[in-house]
């Protein structure tokens, strides 16, 4: 489904990711594992076209999308919850969902109506969300934010879900939430690339994954067997 | 001393009417800054112009709101070309040649205004009635009221959108998150554009109901920038409401301080109270750019 080969990308100066090519195949969960500053974020953002790679290609679904921007990847199904959340902090948590359905909303009209079913399953998923869905998002606690910014990314129906560092910056126990909220859906059968430090919950929850290490791909291949490997356990303790 | 506190507070409402155009002028302001972080110096030249297409399709014999709605389409499009013109460019670069360059906007369409037009000042026609209205001894002509109900309609008119409408909670969105808005399948240059349109036309508007009271001349937007301009200062980038009380002081002092001190001293006001709030309220309108993310 998702295809990057040999992709090189950077802010400015020298290359974060330096030739990495990785695959997610549809309804598989696939992780990408490394510290921070490994080139993760950067891979993400430039693979749902924030950053514009230096060299290398995406293709989703066949196509090539690497110069597409964002907001073109955004409607071909590719949906980004990036790091640190990025929650609209001045609209209610409901616009904050509405916005996530955004590409299929009428501009004037009844777009409440037209977004309620979704709506409607979203709040029987996330309870907390649903209480507060009048309230400003930025009074929203950072667990809450989470599940909000991934609630946002469901709303766009998307084909391929990536989640950047969902686990940042939360207490362990929502933490725990999270996760357990990325395996239902992947129950659910979608399909998911997830980004994140903590490699024990990552390889539990993943069917593939990679280790990123300055940059580069150092090993792939099935979680289960990733999480046996000693040498993956003595990098990344987590 | 009771017809003199008449005179004064005569001077007052006069002033604080048209004070209601300067903060439609200042929301223009507001508008581009929230989604785009830039603003169009050249905004008070765009009230001229829209005063003029105005007049002009006036004495091309059409009906007065048929005028008016076509001087708010002209302004649509004149803030939606500055915007693609003189500052995309230079804000995809990141840097601040957009300042100069609606500066220099604004200067051609003085330039072009003087030889479409002519130099000289005209009238610009109402449908309102003659004479005016007298409360508590105060009166009040119909192009007032007309300055204040417009600008209060188009700004409620305006915000209203902002909420209720999807195209408008996704300008909200760009303002507050960019990358986040095109996360979201946002267009955000799309949703800056529809911004800029917007602030045009509401510039046209205030053109349309400030000329039947000042007249229309292609420099009787001279000084109305920099006064919209230091009401949005004061008010801050986030209150409709805001601007429209900082507009209507600072039409009430300038009137007064030009009946008190004499007519020189009329502009004065407004240059205090921008360098009062830029001293003051360094996180007004350029605080917020300084601190932009890279």
């Amino acid at each position: 489904m998702l295809k990057v080969e040999n992709l090189c990308a950077g802010y400015s100066g020298d290359d974060a990711v330096r030739g990495i090519s990785i695959e997610v195949a549809e309804g598989s969960c696939v992780a990408l594992v490394g510290a921070n500053g490994a080139g993760k974020s950067t891979l993400v953002k430039s693979l749902c076209g924030l950053i514009v790679p230096r060299r290398g290609s995406v293709f989703f679904c066949g196509e090539n999308i690497s110069a597409l921007p964002a907001s073109e990847v955004a409607r071909r199904g590719i949906s980004l919850c990036p790091e640190g959340r990025h929650v609209f902090v001045p609209l209610s948590v409901e616009e904050n969902l509405l916005l996530g359905a955004y590409p299929r909303l009428p501009s004037f009209g009844r777009f409440r109506r037209a977004a309620s079913g979704d709506l409607q399953h979203l709040y029987e998923m996330f309870p907390r969300l649903g209480e507060r869905r009048s309230q400003q998002a930025g009074s929203l606690s950072g667990g809450e934010q989470q599940m909000l910014a991934i609630g946002r990314v469901l709303m766009a129906r998307p084909r391929l879900v990536v989640l950047d560092e969902p686990s940042m910056g939360l207490a362990p126990m929502l933490v725990k939430e999270v996760f357990k909220a990325i395996s239902s859906l992947r129950t659910a059968g979608m399909t998911i690339l997830l980004s994140e430090q903590f490699a024990n919950s990552a390889l539990a929850v993943s069917d593939r994954a990679y280790i990123i290490e300055r940059g580069s791909v150092v090993l792939e291949g099935a979680s289960a067997a990733l999480a046996k490997n000693p040498a993956v356990m003595a990098a990344y303790l987590g | 001393m009771n017809t003199e506190f008449l005179a004064l507070a005569q001077m007052a409402v006069g002033g604080g009417l048209m004070g209601m155009a300067y903060a439609l002028v200042a929301y223009g302001f507001q508008l581009t800054h929230a989604a785009g972080k830039a603003v169009n110096f050249g905004q008070g030249e765009l009230v001229m112009l829209g005063a003029f297409a105005g007049l002009s399709l006036s004495t091309a014999a059409l009906p007065y709101w048929v005028s008016v709605s076509g001087a708010m389409a002209v302004g649509a499009a004149l803030g939606w070309f500055v915007e693609r013109t003189a500052v995309r460019l230079a804000l995809q670069q990141r840097n601040e040649g957009w300042i100069l360059l609606t500066i220099i906007v604004g200067l051609f369409a003085v330039s072009a205004a003087e030889n479409i037009w002519g130099r000289e000042d005209k009238p610009f026609p109402t449908p309102w009635p003659e004479g005016a209205l007298e409360f508590f001894g105060i009166s009040v002509t119909w192009p007032e009221l007309a300055i204040a109900a417009g600008a209060l309609g188009i700004m409620t008119l305006v915000e209203l959108a902002k909420r209720y409408t999807m195209a408008g909670i996704a300008v909200q969105a760009v303002s507050a998150d960019q990358d986040a808005a095109e996360l979201c399948g946002i267009r955000s240059r799309s949703a800056i554009s529809l911004s800029w349109a917007i602030s045009g036309m509401s510039a046209a508007f205030a053109g349309t109901i400030i000329a039947p009271v000042t007249t229309v001349g292609p420099t009787m937007a001279a000084s109305l920038t920099l006064k919209a301009f230091s009401v949005a200062v004061v008010a801050g980038l986030d209150s409709s409401f805001g601007l429209l009380l900082a507009g209507i002081a600072l039409g009430a002092t300038e009137n007064i301080s030009g009946f008190l001190l004499g007519s020189g001293w009329r502009e004065a006001p407004g240059l205090i109270l921008l360098i009062l709030a830029l001293a003051l309220r360094p996180q007004g309108l350029f605080g917020k750019k300084i601190i932009r993310k890279v």
